[in-house]
C-alpha cells in the first residue's frame, strides 16, 4: 500500500493532493455555518487563498509580484461588464473569461518584464497596479471611474441562480479548488524546470532551459488565477470598485504567503486562512487591528522562517517518526527546490 | 573542425579578460586548456556556452556561429557544460540534478539518460533522491559532470572538474571522462593542476593573461607545464 501511495505522491504530490481536499472541505462551511461573519470571512479567505497562489506560482521562480491586485483588476472589471453590459450571468463563461482576460494581457507584458531581475521586477510589477488604477479612474465611460461598477446581476451556474450568502460561498469554494488544481498542475508538471529557475537562473539556462518561457507561463498562470480571485471578490460584493483592487492589497497576498511557507502549494492555504480570520478577529479591536495584525507577521516570520508549513516539514524530519514513503520533501509534500530550511 | 574559436575578445568592464584567443578542437578529441588563475580559461569556457558576451571574434560550432545565439540554444545546440565549483542546485534531489541537463530530451530519453548514468556512477542511483547539497564535494562534481554527459552532448565543457577533491574522486572522474572519449564525445577541459587532466587530453593550449601562449600536442604541454610549475 505504501509503495502505491508512494508512487501516487511521486506523481501529484503530496502537498498538491492536501491542498485540494483541505480546500474541498470549505464546501461544509455553508452547510455547517448560519453565521453572516463565519460565511464572511470564509468568502474573503477564498479569495486571499485564490489571489494568493499567484504569488506562490511567482516565489517558485524566485520572483516576487506586486502585481496581484492588477491582474484581480482585469479579472474583476471583466466580468462586470459582461454582465452589466453584455448580460452574461453564466458562470462558467465568466469564470473563462476572469482568468483569460488577464492572462492574455499578461502574454504580452510578461514577455517584456520577465527579463527583469529583482528589485527592478518587483517596481515594475508594483506600478502596473498603479498604472491600471490611473486607467481605471480615466475611463469613467468604461469603468464607472471612482464609483466603480455597481448592481451586476446575480450569476448563475447551469442554470441555478447564485444568489445568497451560501451559494456565493460554494461557489468560491469551488472556483478556489479549481485555482489549486490549476496551481499543482503546472507547479507539479513545471516542478525540475521552476526549481532550477529559482535556485540558480544562470546554471539553467546554460543547461539549456529557456528560461524566460517557463517564467512567461508562470507569469500568464498566475495572471489568470488572479483575476479569478478578482471575479470572486467582485461576485463577492456585486461591485467592481477600484479601492477593492489598491496596490498595497498586494502586501497582504505577499505576506500570506511568505508566512504560510513558500515550500509548499500549502503554504497559500494556511498562511491566507491565519492571517484573514487575524485580521477579522483583531478589527473587533478597533484602533489596535493594524498593530495586532503587524506583530502576528512579525512572530511569524521571526519564528518560523521557512513559513508555517516550512517550518513543519522541517521540525517534522529533524525530530518526527520518519515519514511512511520518504523524507517529506522526497515525497511531494514540499516542492522540490523549495527552500524549507531558514 | 567540432569548435573554432577566432580572435576571441572578452572584456569585464574596463578589463581584458581575453584577448585576441584563438583555438580549435576537432571532433573526437580532448583538450585541455592549462594556466594559472586569472589566465582567461574559464572566461574563454564561459564564453563558448554563452555565459559572458564576446566584445569581438567569432565561435563556431560544427561549422555554425555561436557567438550571437543565447547561452541556452547553445546548449540545446550539443554543447554540455560542467561548471567551475561543482555548482548544483543544492534543494533539487540528485536525480532532477542530473536530469536538469536534459530538459529538451523528453521524459522517455531523459529517464534512459539517468538509467545509463547510473550504471555509469551507481552513486547516482544510490543517492537519487536525496538533496544535492548534502553531497559531499567529490560526490557533487560526479552529479555536475552527469548532469552535462545527461543530454548526450557532442562537445563537453568541462571547467577544472578536479579542482580540490581527493585523489579517489579524481580517479572516479577520469574514468568517466574516458568513457565519454569512448562514446566519440569532444571534450574541451580547464585544469589548473594539470597533472591529471594530461592524462586525459590529446593536444592542449596554455594560456596566461588572457591570452594563447602555446599550443601543441600532450607531451609538448606537458613539458612546458612542467616549465611554468603547473604540475
Amino acid at each position: 500500500m505504501w509503495r502505491r501511495a508512494r508512487s501516487i505522491s511521486n506523481v501529484v504530490g503530496l502537498g498538491e493532493i492536501l491542498s485540494v481536499v483541505v480546500l474541498a472541505l470549505a464546501f461544509v462551511i455553508p452547510v455547517a455555518s448560519d453565521s453572516p461573519f463565519t460565511h464572511s470571512v470564509a468568502n474573503q479567505t477564498l479569495i486571499a487563498i485564490t489571489a494568493t497562489f499567484s504569488v506562490y506560482i511567482m516565489l517558485r521562480m524566485d520572483l516576487l509580484t506586486f502585481a496581484v491586485p492588477a491582474f484581480m483588476g482585469l479579472g474583476g472589471y471583466a466580468v462586470a461588464l459582461a454582465g452589466l453590459r453584455g448580460g452574461v450571468t453564466d458562470a462558467v463563461a465568466l469564470t473563462v473569461l476572469s482568468f483569460a482576460v488577464p492572462a492574455l494581457v499578461a502574454l504580452p507584458l510578461g514577455a517584456l518584464i520577465l527579463r527583469l531581475r529583482g528589485v527592478y521586477f518587483v517596481l515594475v510589477t508594483f506600478v502596473l497596479t498603479e498604472i491600471l488604477l490611473l486607467v481605471i479612474f480615466e475611463t469613467p465611460g468604461l469603468t464607472g471611474g471612482s464609483n466603480g461598477l455597481v448592481g451586476m446581476p446575480p450569476i448563475d451556474l447551469f442554470g441555478l441562480s447564485i444568489a445568497d450568502n451560501r451559494q456565493v460561498l460554494a461557489f468560491a469554494a469551488g472556483i478556489t479548488v479549481l485555482a489549486a488544481i490549476i496551481t499543482a498542475a503546472l507547479t507539479r508538471y513545471y516542478r525540475q524546470h521552476f526549481a532550477s529557475i529559482e535556485e540558480n537562473e544562470v546554471l539553467a539556462q546554460s543547461l539549456g532551459l529557456v528560461v524566460w518561457r517557463y517564467k512567461v507561463i508562470g507569469f500568464v498562470v498566475a495572471a489568470g488565477l488572479s483575476g479569478m480571485a478578482g471575479f470572486l471578490l467582485v461576485n463577492m460584493l456585486l461591485t467592481a470598485h477600484p479601492t477593492s483592487f489598491s496596490p498595497i492589497s498586494s502586501v497582504n497576498y505577499i505576506a500570506y504567503a511568505i508566512v504560510g511557507g513558500r515550500s509548499s502549494i500549502l503554504g497559500p492555504i494556511i498562511g491566507s486562512t491565519l492571517l484573514v480570520w487575524a485580521a477579522n478577529i483583531f478589527s473587533i479591536q478597533g484602533e489596535y487591528s493594524q498593530g495586532l495584525f503587524g506583530l502576528l507577521i512579525m512572530i511569524c516570520v521571526t519564528l518560523a522562517k521557512g513559513g508555517i508549513v516550512g517550518t513543519a516539514i522541517l521540525l517534522w524530519e529533524r525530530y518526527g517518526p520518519a515519514w511512511p514513503w520518504g523524507a517529506a520533501r522526497a515525497s511531494g509534500l514540499a516542492a522540490d527546490g523549495a527552500r524549507v530550511r531558514p | 573542425m567540432m569548435l573554432l574559436v577566432k580572435d576571441l575578445e572578452v572584456r569585464y568592464g574596463g578589463i581584458t579578460a581575453l584577448r585576441q584567443v584563438s583555438i580549435a578542437v576537432n571532433k573526437g578529441e580532448t583538450v585541455l586548456l592549462v594556466g594559472a588563475n586569472g589566465a582567461g580559461k574559464s572566461s574563454l569556457i564561459n564564453a563558448v556556452i554563452g555565459l559572458v558576451p564576446v566584445c569581438g571574434g567569432t565561435i563556431e560550432f560544427d561549422g555554425n556561429r555561436l557567438d550571437r545565439l543565447a547561452c541556452d540554444r547553445r546548449a540545446r545546440a550539443g554543447i554540455g557544460y560542467s561548471p567551475e565549483g561543482r555548482r548544483v542546485f543544492p534543494s533539487m534531489s540528485v536525480a532532477d540534478n542530473v536530469l536538469s541537463g536534459a530538459f529538451g530530451l523528453g521524459r522517455e530519453r531523459q529517464r534512459k539518460a539517468f538509467a545509463w548514468l547510473c550504471e555509469l556512477f551507481p552513486l547516482l542511483a544510490e543517492r537519487a533522491r536525496q538533496p544535492a547539497g548534502q553531497l559531499s564535494g567529490g560526490e557533487q562534481q560526479i552529479v555536475a559532470l552527469a548532469r552535462a554527459m545527461s543530454s548526450f552532448p557532442a562537445l563537453l565543457l568541462l571547467d577544472e572538474p578536479f579542482l580540490g577533491l581527493a585523489p579517489v574522486w579524481i580517479a572516479r572522474i577520469s574514468e568517466a571522462i574516458r568513457q565519454m572519449q569512448q562514446r566519440g564525445t569532444t571534450i574541451l577541459m580547464t585544469e589548473q593542476m594539470a597533472r591529471p587532466a594530461l592524462k586525459l587530453a590529446t593536444r592542449g593550449y596554455v594560456m596566461r593573461g588572457g591570452e594563447v601562449r602555446r599550443s601543441g600536442t600532450i607531451a609538448e604541454i606537458r613539458e612546458l607545464a612542467l616549465a611554468e610549475e603547473y604540475l
